[in-house]
């Protein structure tokens, strides 16, 4: 490995060697990158583990509802009799706190828990290490944006407790509904989530600034943009999408806080405002914020799979150009979502043409994943085993979007279970599968001690298997007309009569569930006891597998790391090992030009 | 804005050696083209629609000059014009597209 | 913190010569042209749905009194600009003077925003739909325009007002930083960025006008 020798400030080396940093410093309110990464990784955990559980809860309601008419007797929900009258009554639960269920899991999976585990903790993990910086470009602004995210989640949490409950015109917010509590029933819960989310915006919007910027100006010697991960790729298309799209959605909810509040009308139709307004603006957001919820995953995913299979990405330019397509054509599709909603009907026509257009390259990247894999010496290991099956349920869920892109076909298809099992196939067979993927991989680097392999497989296995016995018979409740945020399927006939697929699911969904307790044993246990991790356990090229595990403050110390070769050079003919770091000196050939 | 120092190594100013452009003539422009506005604005006998255009395109061309000799976009690097501009496209996509509504 | 960071950057590959400071802010003022696109456009969009809801040019607000407003923030995007150029050239003076007028011209446009948004509302228009009754400058009995336009106007003015406001905080910590000596010919790089700041803020303003008062 080549190294510059830098000079270097001496105090800023004393300072990171020697001097003692008190430790609310030093954890809590740290300036570390590699530190925030993982503060945002326990928050979002939680979340994960707490939307989970709302989930659960729906699904009970769902099984067994209580509907004598039609012959149910419901089940009580456990753990009913802890919750309030307001809530639960005799151990069933309100309609009223079941649309706060379905709104508050989609809220807090979409924006607390999916969303900071992807952007929140990688970005701000992997961009200064794979581009081989000390830190981000502007650290303070990086511990805010953590502190002002982990606030908004107080605010969404506190929501639960207000009178009224917790917000409950579902994860869209659509309005009027969420601007007038006659209908809603839901005042303060509905203001504290349009604030919460406003919120969490800045934040998400001061660490798109830091990781574009550190992006741009901080790579290391020799590290060209071509020359780059998928992961960092991904990670930068990432941030200027949330740069772009987050700022209009917070005009929105501002819009929407003023009408809930102040008295404002720009939602409201009595007085000549436009409902459909508050949908343009949320899903011209919306629509690249899915983009943002699966770029990093499938960024990951090639890293890992090239990794996995020891070979080059099959195709690294046309990966690089098909993530920048998504992103580009992202901005002109939000229209899909609403297809059914009163809109302008050349405007369906539109949106389903460039909705249509950006499955391309999607596409192109299935074909190189699967082209990576192709006669390659696979490993399957547990990250390897997460990016593989990212890659089938990933091409399942995009699947299911066609049907629902062709505006004719949408009609019968919208608000239907048949969406639910597509977002759930791109979200957690995509987006949830790349995040295990991405921790498994990336857990000795952070904690420096593996995770237990076992346990990962075991916990793969079981995810894989009941999340599609969880999500795939929903296509078919979907096209047989069950309706989404349904509380009671049962009261009519032609959804009572698959009742037996709905109980099904409910069990699945359970033990899909009981087995997230592996992947959080496995995690907290490794912490403390997992076998002792070297520098680069995967044999991996990219840069920060030649820092050590776990990385110190500065990363390399005043080594900087000079960068000579790209980041897929495994099992290259003539090298000694079936992976070169990429840092390593190339043989006899004269040292590209820095960029 | 505590930041207030470039971090060690990073020149002060990076848009190198130029003549500094006129501050006050670009005021002066300023001050003239919006006095024009103000004017045209009350002029009844322009057609609505052209009226907007001009008074959009009057508007466009003073941010234009705040931006290009204010902010000294015109001596950034190009590749900083491309970063600038991007969110532009988007603006207009946003709202072209929703006015199709008709409402 | 930055110090950190100077072994990397001295030896960094850059892209675009643009240091983090400038980059950052510029990249962050991106982010704010949506968010003035999202409430400005909905305007456009309500304004083209309902437009009896809204009144002819300077029937209810006073165009003479904010074109002096839009006057007044342009000279203080002429002495920021001054200010910066002062700071490059090493005249620590005129970087204090200069730094002194923008925020007091800031101030200035506060003011007279304040003044305007008091008078409007005596007027009966006000961001609440339910208590819209504005009678225009001219007095008289009619309601002019309807609702959507006290609640698109004030939200639009207000965040722009905001961000001025920010900026004038900003501008006096630029000041109290200037007496203390902290820029200099070779470091201002805090200069710029409140300079790049401030200028957004005009350019917001120059749209505005046009579209919310002229149009």
């Amino acid at each position: 490995m080549s190294t510059a020798a830098v000079p270097h400030d001496t105090a800023a080396h004393a300072q990171a060697h020697h001097e003692h940093i008190p430790f609310i410093r030093k954890y809590i309110f740290s300036t570390d990158h590699k530190v925030i990464g993982i503060q945002f990784m326990f928050m979002s955990l939680f979340f994960l583990l707490l939307g989970g559980l709302l989930a659960m809860a729906m699904r009970w309601q769902i099984a067994f509802p209580y509907n004598e008419t039609a012959g149910f007797q419901g089940q009580p929900l456990p753990g009913g009799d802890l919750l309030p009258e307001t809530m639960v009554v005799q151990g069933i639960m309100l309609p009223e706190f079941y649309n706060a269920l379905v709104t508050m899991h989609g809220t807090i999976m979409v924006f607390f828990a999916i969303m900071p585990l992807l952007v929140g903790v990688w970005a701000n993990y992997l961009i200064p290490l794979q581009i081989g910086a000390p830190d981000m470009a502007f650290p303070r602004i990086n511990m805010m944006s953590f502190w002002l995210a982990f606030g908004a989640g107080l605010l969404m949490l506190a929501s639960f407790a207000v009178t009224g409950g917790a917000a409950n015109a579902g994860w869209t917010g659509y309005t009027p509904l969420s601007i007038n509590d006659l209908y809603s029933g839901v005042k303060t819960g509905q203001q504290l989530w349009a604030l919460s989310l406003t919120i969490l915006g800045f934040s998400s919007l001061m660490g798109s600034v830091n990781y574009i910027t550190t992006l741009i100006n901080m790579r290391a010697p020799g590290m060209t943009w071509f020359r780059l991960p998928l992961s960092t790729w991904a990670l930068l298309i990432t941030s200027i999408l949330i740069l772009l799209a987050v700022p209009v959605l917070a005009g929105g909810l501002i819009m929407m806080f003023f009408d809930q509040t102040i008295g404002t009308n720009f939602f409201k139709p009595e007085t000549g405002g436009q409902p459909l307004l508050w949908q343009h603006l949320f899903w011209f957001f919306g629509h690249p914020e899915v983009y943002i919820l699966i770029l990093p995953a499938m960024g990951f995913v090639s890293d890992i799979i090239a990794n996995g299979a020891r070979k080059p990405i099959f195709g690294y330019h046309a990966m690089v150009w098909a993530i920048i397509a998504i992103g580009f054509i992202g901005w002109i599709v939000w229209g899909h979502h609403m297809f059914m909603s009163g809109m302008n009907p050349m405007l369906g026509g539109f949106f389903m043409v460039t909705t249509l257009i950006i499955a391309v390259p999607s596409a192109i990247k299935t074909f190189n994943w699967l082209g990576t894999v192709w006669r390659g010496n696979i490993r399957f290991h547990t990250p390897m085993l997460f990016a593989l099956s990212f890659v089938a349920l990933f091409v399942i869920g995009g699947l299911s979007g066609v049907p629902l892109a062709a505006a004719p076909v949408d009609i019968p298809l919208h608000d239907t279970y048949f969406v639910v099992a597509h977002i759930h196939y791109v979200l957690v067979g995509g987006s949830l599968f790349g995040i295990f993927a991405a921790i498994t991989f990336w857990f000795p680097k952070m904690f420096g001690r593996t995770m237990n392999e076992t346990l990962g497989k075991v916990h793969w296995a079981l995810t894989f298997v009941f999340f599609n016995l969880t999500f795939f018979p929903m296509h078919m409740l979907g096209s047989g007309g069950m309706m989404r945020r349904l509380y009671d399927p049962t009261q009519y006939p032609h959804i009572a009569s698959m009742q037996d697929t709905n109980i099904f699911i409910t069990w699945c969904a359970l033990i899909l569930f009981a087995a997230q307790l592996i992947f959080m044993w496995n995690f907290l246990w490794s912490l403390f006891k997992g076998k002792l991790a070297g520098e680069n356990p995967w044999e991996a090229n990219s840069l920060e597998w030649t820092a050590p595990s776990p990385p110190p403050h500065g990363n390399w110390g005043d080594r900087v790391p000079v960068v000579h070769r790209g980041p897929y050079e495994y099992s290259a003919p003539g090298a000694t090992a079936d992976y070169q770091l990429q840092t390593e000196a190339p043989t006899g050939q004269p040292l590209p030009a820095t960029h | 804005m505590a930041e207030h120092t470039a971090p060690a190594g990073a020149p002060a100013s990076s848009h190198g050696e130029h003549k500094a452009p006129n501050y006050y003539l670009i005021w002066l422009i300023l001050f003239v083209v919006t006095v024009a506005e103000v004017g045209v604005a009350f002029i009844s006998q322009i057609p609505k629609t052209v009226l907007i255009l001009i008074l959009l395109a009057m508007a466009i061309y003073k941010a234009f000059l705040v931006a290009m000799y204010y902010m000294h976009l015109k001596f950034e690097p190009r590749r900083m014009w491309l970063i600038v501009t991007a969110p532009l496209p988007l603006a207009v996509i946003l709202v072209v597209i929703v006015l199709r509504e008709g409402w | 913190m930055s110090t950190a960071a100077a072994p990397s950057m001295e030896h960094g590959t850059s892209s675009f010569g643009v240091y983090n400071l400038k980059l950052g802010m510029w990249v962050f003022l991106l982010s704010e042209v949506m968010f003035f696109t999202g409430l400005i456009g909905s305007y456009i969009i309500l304004r083209f749905a309902n437009p009896d809801q809204f009144a002819v040019p300077g029937a209810v607000l006073n165009v003479p009194l904010t074109a002096l407003n839009t006057f007044i923030l342009i000279c203080s995007s002429v002495s920021m600009v001054k200010a910066f150029a002062d700071v490059q050239a090493g005249n620590q003076a005129g970087l204090k003077k200069w730094l002194l007028v923008t925020a007091l011209l800031g101030m200035v446009f506060l003011g007279i925003q304040a003044i305007e948004y008091t008078v409007l509302a005596s007027e009966g228009f006000v961001p609440m739909a339910e208590r819209y009754a504005a009678h225009g400058r001219a007095g008289g009995h009619e309601t002019l325009g309807g609702p959507l336009y006290g609640t698109t106007f004030y939200t639009m003015t207000g965040f722009h007002g905001t961000h001025v406001s920010i900026g004038v905080a900003c501008l006096w910590w630029c000041v109290f930083q200037a007496y203390r000596g902290r820029y200099t010919a070779n470091s201002h790089g805090g200069i710029e960025i409140m300079g790049l700041y401030w200028h957004f803020v005009d350019l917001v303003w120059i749209i505005l006008f046009t579209i919310v008062y002229l149009i």
